[in-house]
């Protein structure tokens, strides 16, 4: 039975056995920003609500890395996503290099991204042609 | 606020000095400035220092060496602007009165660095780090693709910046690298990430430089030099992001749009008209192209076109890193918001020897530091505007 651990604290919460984005929406101002944050990143205001992330979103920018960074091998596709709450988002996109497109429609997925040397399974999020 | 002017400056040869420390080129830098300020070291009244990634009382243990010791001394950070952050800090202590003459340093050992972490990209170990996001991902996909898409940019304007820097950097003795490159090595030398390649990154290098300032009456009494004319630093800016510039227009990122012009209007200057040279964070080829009309020496939309114009060369109306730019100077992070405006003064005071912009009034110092993608990489510009 393996490990599991998520790649970045506070990026992804378990809720009913799956692994979501949770974002600060702010009921003062109005915006979301993700992950969550003590207070608004826009206003300070405490009055904020922890909504899920949408898992839809089109694809601003991109860029496919030709070089090994950290545990990863090339080539990497890693872009800006804009999803409907007005929040931008970088993430990896999992897709053949030819499909991908600025503007493209992606949906957000989870599971495993790396495992660590001990077998521990690293979790997190990425994007696939949606 | 009180004039505040500049008395000396200095800087080490920038390349690979793996045996020496980050103290050892902040000594070897502040040691040039007290000189070329011909003051006695003992004389200054606080010291600030900017560095990245070397941790420590570098201002302490780079001054002592120098005599210099028991006085106010501050090392800071903030990415590649900690350089200016420094200057931005001494400045205002002038300005308000706190001293009449301080230093600033900025020193960078990536050498020592990468011994300790492993030579590769400059990694950060943070929520998009651990996605693989990196400076040249960043400037490829937000920079890079965005002139492409958004200002009809070609391959040939975007390593337009690396052919002109690397063309006049055989005239700055500091410079790490000093051939010509062709846009056709260029386009050979590795991907890292598409369409940014190696050769349109700016070197990972060591080195120090530093500045002194100090008051009008300070200036009057202890200046030398009777040939240079005054030179002052007429507005110092440091500015942030907030979580806006993250889900904006990339090629009018706010922090710096703003920067520029608070500054501009501080000095009391028309950017389209009044800035006679630049000396901008050129860490990759791409930035530069953007970075044109942001800081507002042409008009927005326009940056392209300012390229293509040469405005921007030797012998343009506002040139843009005579000194070889970070991309052939290298880019010893601390150090460089420092350099920056070390070259600008030079230009101003007529020192600049072969590339020397003729009667060059106003100059403009720029850095830009962090990778913006949200909370965790905020973004930190700094801007220094010297008038003589």
């Amino acid at each position: 039975m393996s490990n599991k651990t998520i790649f970045y604290p506070r990026a992804l919460d378990e809720k009913d056995g799956k692994l979501v984005q949770m974002a600060n929406k702010c009921k003062d101002c109005g915006k979301t920003a993700y992950p969550v944050t003590e207070l608004c990143q826009f206003c300070s205001s405490e009055n904020v609500e922890k909504v899920p992330l949408s898992t839809t979103g089109t694809l601003f920018a991109y860029s496919i890395t030709r070089v090994p960074v950290g545990k990863y091998k090339p080539p990497i596709i890693g872009g800006y996503v804009d999803l409907p709450e007005g929040t931008r988002v970088f993430g990896q996109i999992r897709a053949k290099a030819e499909e991908v497109k600025t503007g493209m429609k992606l949906k957000t997925e989870t599971g495993v991204i790396w495992t660590e040397k001990d077998g521990t399974d690293v979790y997190g999020y990425y994007y696939v042609p949606a | 606020m009180r004039d505040v002017y500049v008395l000396g400056i200095g800087q080490t040869v920038f390349g690979k000095h793996d045996t020496l420390y980050v103290a050892d080129l902040a000594a070897t830098a502040a040691l040039a400035a007290v000189k070329d300020a011909g003051i006695n070291p003992k004389d200054i009244q606080v010291a600030y220092c900017g560095t990245n990634m070397n941790l420590g009382t570098i201002a302490q243990q780079s001054l002592q060496r120098l005599g210099v010791t028991r006085i106010r001394m501050y090392n800071v950070e903030n990415a590649c602007s900690s350089g200016s952050s420094a200057v931005d800090l001494l400045h205002r202590e002038v300005a308000l009165g706190a001293v009449e003459v301080g230093i600033a340093i900025g020193c960078e050992s990536l050498s020592t660095h990468n011994r300790k972490v492993g030579k590769g990209l400059l990694a950060v170990d943070d929520h998009q780090g651990r996605l693989a996001l990196t400076m040249p991902h960043f400037f490829a996909s937000e920079m890079a693709q965005q002139l492409m898409e958004k200002r009809g940019a070609t391959m040939q304007d975007i390593c337009y910046a690396t052919i002109k820097n690397h063309k006049v950097a055989k005239y700055n003795p500091y410079a790490q690298y000093k051939k010509e490159i062709t846009f056709e090595e260029i386009m050979a030398s590795p991907m890292i990430s598409e369409p940014i390649t190696m050769l349109q990154c700016c070197p990972q290098s060591d080195g120090g430089a530093s500045l002194i300032l100090c008051s009008e009456e300070y200036y009057k009494k202890h200046n030398k030099k009777s040939h240079r004319p005054a030179v002052k630093m007429a507005a110092s800016i440091i500015n942030n992001s907030g979580p806006e510039d993250a889900n904006s227009d990339p090629l009018a990122l706010p922090v710096l749009v703003d920067a520029a012009r608070m500054a501009c209007e501080i000095a009391g200057v028309d950017p389209l008209k009044d800035i006679n040279v630049v000396e901008l964070h050129d860490a990759f080829s791409a930035e530069e192209l953007a970075a044109y009309e942001m800081i507002g020496i042409c008009k927005k939309g326009e940056g392209v076109k300012f390229a293509r114009s040469g405005d921007a060369e030797f012998g343009g109306r506002c040139p843009v890193n005579l000194s070889g730019g970070l991309l052939s100077l290298g880019h010893p992070l601390g150090a460089s918001g420092l350099r920056v405006c070390n070259n600008v003064i030079q230009q101003l005071w007529g020192e600049a020897g072969d590339v020397q912009v003729k009667d060059a009034k106003v100059g403009m110092a720029e850095m830009l530091g962090g990778v913006l993608t949200g909370q965790e990489n905020p973004i930190c510009a700094g801007i220094q505007i010297m008038t003589r």
